[in-house]
């Protein structure tokens, strides 16, 4: 009696001559197909973690991912009596609505794409885009997830991505950074430029080449400016440029060269016959 | 001071103390550097283990940021078709492992060098590197085992032109460091012309009698695969 019930119920057609038990089939193989895409990703994580960059094991895992069960979910169609050959010709027009519709989802999905292809980004880097700074922490189909410095979260859709300018501070090895020193007019520039470069030549990831270059840029209003630019490993120069400035105006001060206050040279008019230098007074 | 080394383990010198030591209760693992400027203590949750301290590959301090080295020397202009062997001298970073039966793993790194990086090729596609700079030596040199290591260097002018030679660049997968009263490791540079050449280790030592380094990667059992050594693509100036 129950076991015909169930065939009953089984056999319930629903729409056309879809039954039940169609139904069903077609749930359990995509719930299967996930399962198993789920055990395939999660193994294939374990296997070439140590020996795939993280970034292109992501890429390789949502491939692997969405195949299995897209693959499963096209294999059981005809269950549901859909013939995809009639689904392309219907699709056309459907496609187009649909195309017009999600014309967003379709750029965003596109761009991801081109994004994943063309790699300008990839996972960990630190960027900029569109004025969002921090470290990229996935690239989905439709959306690139960014790590601000602050830690925040910020979702950019990957149309915005892929047609914004980017900023990635990582893609070279090396960079560049640079400061301007100013020292007083009395001091020796060229002692000064000898004191910048013993400091940098003992950081360890300020780099032997290309050389840093120390000159004396330009003779300013209250200093005598000398511009220092060297070049750090991307993946640390930020430390570098914070430690090395300090450790630079510690050094020129040890050796009695400090960096000046801005000043001025007041002259007052011959009449009173006074004139007076900032810091000292000269009787009339 | 290489070796392998029960919890009572302890060496000093001018520049370091290194040991283990039972204090509260707990065996420690302690490091001090004399200049003052780096000290590490841990706590050993161990009884039947055991120390091994050997050179290691000279790329990981301050932090590892690389997988190259380096190493620039006086030029050297080799003639065409020809081979040549000199010695060349190498930064060393000293390893402590701690060590059971089944398993090894990497306990402390230090040096008694100072560090220095460099870019080999352009920014865009070259590589950083830890450099160092050695003089050139036609037999193996004298040096202080804990701060610097030989290497045998065998260089093979392939090309049909004179080159001119001042530095050269290893990847670190292929190390193979050993070690008594000198520390070595030997090496082949494939000259294919002016620009480019090829590095490669040799999986011996540079004399007899001597015992091989325990590597990095595999006491931190990173799998790699096996490659045919560095191409220098950016110039050998």
């Amino acid at each position: 009696m129950g076991v015909e019930v169930m065939a009953d119920v089984l056999n319930t057609v629903i729409y056309n001559t879809i039954t039940v038990w169609d139904v069903l089939v077609v749930i359990v193989v995509v719930i299967l197909a996930i399962i198993i895409a789920k055990i395939v990703t999660l193994n294939l994580k374990k296997i070439l973690s140590d020996k795939v960059k993280k970034d292109v094991l992501e890429i390789i895992i949502k491939i692997v991912n969405y195949g299995i069960i897209l693959i499963a979910f096209l294999a059981v169609l005809p269950q549901l009596n859909i013939d995809l050959s009639g689904l392309l010709v219907a699709g056309g027009i459907a496609g187009l609505v649909i195309g017009f519709a999600s014309q967003s989802v379709v750029a965003n999905l596109v761009s991801g794409l081109f994004l994943m292809i063309e790699r300008p980004i990839r996972i960990g880097d630190q960027i900029s885009i569109e004025g969002v700074s921090g470290f990229v922490e996935d690239i989905h189909i439709f959306s690139t997830i960014i790590r601000t410095y602050d830690g925040i979260y910020i979702r950019i859709p990957n149309e915005k991505v892929f047609t914004s300018n980017i900023t990635n501070y990582v893609a070279n090895v090396a960079r560049r950074f640079e400061y301007l020193i100013g020292i007083r007019y009395a001091d020796d520039a060229d002692k000064a430029i000898e004191i910048i470069k013993k400091v940098i030549d003992a950081h360890p990831f300020a780099l032997k080449n290309p050389s840093p270059t120390i000159f004396v840029d330009e003779l300013g209003d209250s200093s005598v400016n000398i511009r220092v630019r060297i070049w750090a490993p991307s993946t640390v120069w930020y430390d570098v440029k914070m430690e090395l400035l300090w450790k630079i105006k510690v050094e020129l001060e040890r050796n009695g060269i400090e960096i000046p206050f801005p000043q001025r040279v007041i002259w007052f008019g011959d009449k009173g016959g006074v004139k007076v230098e900032s810091g000292k007074d000269i009787p009339a | 001071m290489y070796g392998v080394y029960d919890y009572d383990f302890k060496f000093e010198n001018q520049e370091i103390t290194v040991g283990v030591e039972k204090r509260g209760g707990f065996l420690r693992y302690f490091r001090s550097l004399k200049n003052g400027s780096d000290n590490v203590e841990k706590i050993l949750a161990s009884d039947t283990g055991k120390i091994i301290v050997n050179p290691v590959e000279p790329l990981n301090l301050p932090k590892e940021i690389t997988n190259y080295l380096e190493i620039e020397f006086e030029p050297i202009v080799i003639e065409p078709n020809s081979y040549r062997k000199v010695y060349l001298k190498f930064p060393i970073e000293i390893g402590v492992f701690a060590a059971t039966k089944k398993s090894i793993d990497i306990l402390d790194i230090f040096s008694l060098n100072n560090q220095k990086y460099s870019l080999y090729g352009p920014p865009d596609s070259g590589v950083i590197c830890r450099w160092y700079k050695s003089d050139v030596f036609a037999g193996i040199p004298k040096t202080e085992i804990l701060k610097e290591g030989v290497i045998e260097l065998n260089i093979q002018n392939t090309s049909h032109e004179w080159v001119e030679m001042r530095r050269i660049v290893f990847e670190s997968y292929g190390m193979k460091i050993y070690y008594n009263d000198i520390v070595s490791m030997v090496a082949v540079v494939k000259i294919i012309n002016r620009m480019v050449a090829e590095t490669n280790f040799i999986n011996k030592p540079i004399k007899d009698g001597m015992k091989k380094a325990l590597e990095l990667y595999t006491a931190r059992r990173i799998p790699v695969v096996e490659r045919k050594g560095f191409l220098m693509e950016w110039g050998l100036k």
